[in-house]
């Protein structure tokens, strides 16, 4: 972590879009929080509001672009990352933060995820994992828990869920974190080491969709999912600890893989650089 | 001195986790062996982590049965900790007992009953005078200001075994070889200081008081800082999803007959800012404002 | 200082692109467009641009639209079942209004069709191939220097107007080995978007302006606003008002119409005073210029329309052509789309003929002159 600290605390109206609150996530939606966690990284890292570019899909986390102050971009179902691939090749000058659902970018968007993992493009990934597509009405996603109800499965969930960061860095992420929203800080601290990583770096950020999922399941109100989601994380400082073979389904949080890797925006246009100062030589 | 009598001499050693009870236990228990008694060293720490408890009786004489000092029969109360040495008072023999404590004070979590920055924690409130005037003999030394002064504050338990070799008829010689084999080679000189310092201190009287201005713990002086705590509630934003109300530390807050976030009473928020982080809606502001500054 | 080439149409149009000021390619490898791509892969690091091969059409897309969102000139070429992956992305350019270039080499279809055979199937899908009313901008070269300048057309009409501008060519165009002249052909400015330079306090990224073309914004120079492809307000946000919405939606399509001139561009050959006008675009319009020539010498009075600017159709112009002419022929190379066009342009004033060949070969001009005198 870099040794900035900014001279004024974080005042998350700083960084959003009052004349477009109150925003339309439901009561108790997790993805409020995780748009907090990431605006203060980006307030700790004294990012320019001007030079910041938001990224997102479409679902309930792609409308979170509209409330962040900044160069926004709300684009199509599952395509955030194409876009961003544009535009952070197009404007390397920007730093370009994609926001993405479980079913924006494991199931429609799945191909992108993946491409972008192995790229290694100079790109922050956060996606809201709280495995339902809420906007739609609550239909099964790629990470719905197993026996879960959703209005696609009556009778229970029955397909294997997907995990997102070991997808991810087996595609080559050099940059791979997961955190639930109650540890705001924790997740905030994730979100700042993925924007300072130079190359793609991908946050799964485990939410809750209380009104659509929660309810379905009674898995309580919102405060009773974040705290089950809590409970069922492996925080980082317990990685090598007596609590691995006690707990071993249990997810582990914190930063899950971080390696030296060229960047592929910095790598092109090295390479091009070469071509034309040879280019040059040559007459 | 400790007067001679039958059976084994007890000395009993508290503190808490981390200032060294044990390392002062074991220097006692090799010193009394060197001697030629029996010995019976027994303690508890293995909760006690750093901070928590910690307690260790040493038993010598020419022959002990149990490795416990029962109530009230400890000749010598050796507390590295006030609060600890308070805890641990009736274990030691109210006719001839010698009470040596450090009067440094580490205020445990759980005494911080008042939740609000700066405020008094509920930590023992009898002072070193109150105390040294209840008990035959001892003293409320400040031993981790003085192993500061000398350089280094982990030398305090040193100072307290000076102290505590004024009482017990072992020479000051065979003290000090003990110590050596038991610190690391680096921090011997600093120990010899300190265990010098000590027993002279100790050598000035059979009462002495003495209390700096150190005598709370560092941690607490300078984290806390008495603040004016402000929580406002834009309640347009709130859509009264409880999550405020149920991971409030404090239980402070409730949803009104609107469903609306609301602080009945004020006083009871500690500004943790946990309301503020976790609200999804970005409903709760909270301003910590130092007295001082709210002062100007 | 001629500067004369053999260039292949797909090569002629990235070499437009670069010209045109393009510093941005996405792609994705289709047949018969891949030529595009290399030719860009080759030419883009010249210039200081970006060349990217995706990870499929769709991301191709969103790629140059993303990185157009970025303020550059941006393209990407494709074929086909890649032009329909590339729709949903394409519709989001013209809804939230960001240049583009698309290179559709038109071939067999539907679905993998004949990859390697020339067809002119894509004439509705180009213009209705995404959801949705929009505006939509379509040329159609009919020789390599027609792809070298009606892409630089195509980039100066993007830019200029924000929207999407589809280089619609058939396979025989886009193969085609053609000798140019490059410096006669590139012309001494192009056109840039109009960025946003107002004050930032209350800037509006979609405000309406008396020519209906919304300052672009570029991010980094402090308007930060909201780009969605969901219908929004004049300030960027989304509003499901019918007012607003339908005020915002004219807007995008009124825009065309009021520019009509700048945009259409027609190629007219002996059309006064013929008896008969051939509507034709692409490769069966080269065969139509050759009937044309055949059927005058035999004393036959026929004239050619060409639209170069396919959609919007120029509906005047051709109301124009064809005063004074007994009927209109349509060859193209599908089961007869361009036709439907014109036959509601003429509204039972004239008969439209169709002459439609599926069988991945071009039209030939003996088929035309043939279809011309049978109707006649």
């Amino acid at each position: 972590m870099k040794d900035l600290e900014p001279e004024t605390p974080f005042e998350i109206n700083d960084y959003i879009r009052l004349e477009q609150m109150p925003h339309f996530l439901c009561p108790g939606c997790g993805h409020g929080i995780a748009l907090r966690a990431l605006l203060w990284a980006v307030h700790e890292l004294q990012i320019d509001k001007d030079k910041l570019a938001v990224v997102s899909g479409i679902g309930c986390s792609g409308r979170l672009s509209a409330y962040i102050d900044a160069n926004t971009f709300h684009t199509t179902h599952g395509r955030p990352l194409a876009f961003a691939t544009g535009l952070a090749l197009a404007r390397p000058d920007l730093h370009v933060i994609v926001i993405t659902g479980d079913g924006d970018s494991l199931a429609i968007g799945g191909n992108h995820l993946i491409h972008a993992c192995r790229r290694n493009l100079n790109l922050t990934c956060m996606m809201l994992n709280n495995e339902i597509y809420g906007m739609t009405g609550g239909q099964v996603s790629p990470t719905t828990s197993s026996n879960r109800y959703t209005t696609t499965t009556p009778a229970g969930n029955t397909e294997p869920v997907f995990d997102a960061c070991a997808l991810a860095s087996a595609a080559g992420a050099s940059f791979v974190g997961r955190e639930v929203t109650m540890q705001v800080t924790g997740l905030k601290n994730l979100m700042r080491g993925a924007i300072e990583h130079h190359g793609f770096s991908f946050v799964e950020v485990i939410s809750d969709c209380t009104e659509i999922y929660g309810r379905k399941n009674d898995l309580g109100m919102s405060p009773e999912m974040m705290l089950s989601q809590k409970a069922t994380m492996r925080p980082e400082a317990y990685r090598n600890t007596v609590d691995v073979p006690f707990r071993p389904n249990a997810l582990e949080c914190g930063v899950l893989t971080q390696k030296d890797r060229p960047e592929y925006g910095s790598a092109y246009r090295e390479m091009t650089a070469n071509l034309r100062a040879k280019g040059k030589q040559h007459g | 001195m400790v007067e001679k009598r039958n059976g084994p001499t007890n000395v009993l050693i508290v503190g808490v986790g981390g200032q060294g009870v044990i390392m002062v236990s074991k220097v006692l228990a090799q010193l009394c062996q060197n001697h030629g008694y029996e010995v019976k060293q027994s303690e508890v720490h293995g909760m006690a982590k750093r901070g928590g408890g910690v307690f260790s009786h040493v038993r010598y004489g020419s022959a002990v049965w149990s490795p416990t000092i029962p109530e009230g029969e400890a000749d010598v109360l050796l507390a590295l900790e006030w609060a600890e040495a308070l805890r641990w008072i009736n274990f030691m023999n109210p006719d001839t007992g010698t009470f040596i404590a450090d009067t440094q004070r580490i205020v445990p979590p759980f005494a911080c009953r008042a939740r609000g920055r700066g405020e008094e924690a509920g930590y023992a409130p009898q002072t070193p005078e109150e105390i040294m005037a209840q008990v035959r003999a001892g003293y409320a030394i400040d031993a981790t200001s003085m192993a500061e002064d000398l350089g280094n504050l982990k030398a305090a338990n040193t100072v307290l075994l000076g102290a505590l070799s004024t009482t017990l008829e072992f020479p000051v010689e065979d003290w000090l070889e003990v110590i050596r084999g038991f610190v690391p080679p680096h921090s011997i000189d600093i120990n010899m200081a300190a265990f010098a310092a000590g027993r002279e201190w100790a050598q000035a009287g059979d009462k002495r008081v003495e209390e700096s201005a150190k005598g709370l713990h560092k941690a607490d002086v300078e984290l806390q800082q008495q603040v004016i705590t402000k929580l406002e509630i834009t309640e347009e934003w709130c859509k009264g999803c409880d999550i405020c109300v149920k991971m409030c530390p404090e239980r402070c807050l409730r949803l009104n007959e609107q469903l609306v976030a609301e602080l009945p009473d004020p006083s009871k928020c500690t500004g943790c800012r946990m309301c503020e982080w976790l609200c999804p809606d970005f409903a709760i502001k909270i301003t910590n404002t130092p007295v001082l500054e709210a002062a100007e | 200082m001629a500067n004369r080439v053999n260039l292949q149409g797909n090569q002629a149009c990235a070499l437009g692109a670069i010209a045109a000021g393009c510093t941005f390619y996405g792609g994705y490898p289709i047949t018969p467009s891949s030529e595009v791509a290399e030719a860009m892969a080759r030419e883009l690091p010249k210039v200081g641009g970006t060349f990217i091969q995706m990870e499929d059409e769709i991301a191709s897309m969103g790629a140059v639209v993303g990185a157009s969102m970025g303020g550059v000139k941006a393209m990407t070429a494709t074929s086909g079942p890649g032009f329909s992956l590339k729709q949903e992305n394409l519709g989001y350019a013209c809804g939230a209004e960001i240049p583009c270039v698309i290179v559709n080499v038109m071939r067999g279809g539907p679905s993998t069709g004949m990859p390697t055979r020339p067809a002119q199937g894509d004439v509705m899908q180009a213009r209705w191939g995404t959801h949705g009313d929009h505006p939509i901008i379509v040329l159609t070269p009919a020789s390599v220097s027609e792809c070298y300048t009606e892409t630089i057309r195509a980039f100066d009409l993007t830019e200029q107007l924000r929207v999407p501008v589809i280089v619609l060519i058939d396979e025989v165009i886009g193969h085609l080995v053609e000798t140019v002249d490059l410096d006669d052909l590139t012309p001494q400015t192009t056109v840039s978007r109009k960025f946003a330079d107002t004050p930032v306090e209350g800037f509006e990224p979609y405000a309406v302006t008396e020519d209906m073309i919304p300052p672009f914004p570029r991010p980094g120079d402090g308007y930060r606003s909201h780009t969605t492809g969901l219908t929004h307000m004049p300030n960027g946000f989304p509003t499901q008002n019918p007012a607003k919405a339908e005020a915002a939606l004219t807007r995008t399509t009124d825009k065309l119409v009021l520019h009509k001139d700048l945009i259409e561009f027609c190629q007219l050959i002996e059309c006064a005073g013929a008896d008969l006008v051939i509507v034709a675009i692409g490769i069966s319009a080269r065969a139509a210029e050759q009937a044309v020539r055949d059927l005058r010498g035999q004393g036959v009075n026929v004239g050619l329309f060409r639209p170069l600017t396919l959609w919007p159709f120029p509906e005047t112009t051709l109301k124009a052509a064809v005063q004074g002419a007994k009927a209109v022929l349509v060859p193209e190379m599908n089961q007869g789309q361009m036709v439907l066009e014109v036959e509601r342009l003429m509204a039972g004033d004239l008969p439209v003929h169709a002459l439609n060949k599926i069988d991945g070969e071009a039209i030939t001009p003996s088929e035309i002159a043939a279809k011309v005198k049978e109707v006649l």
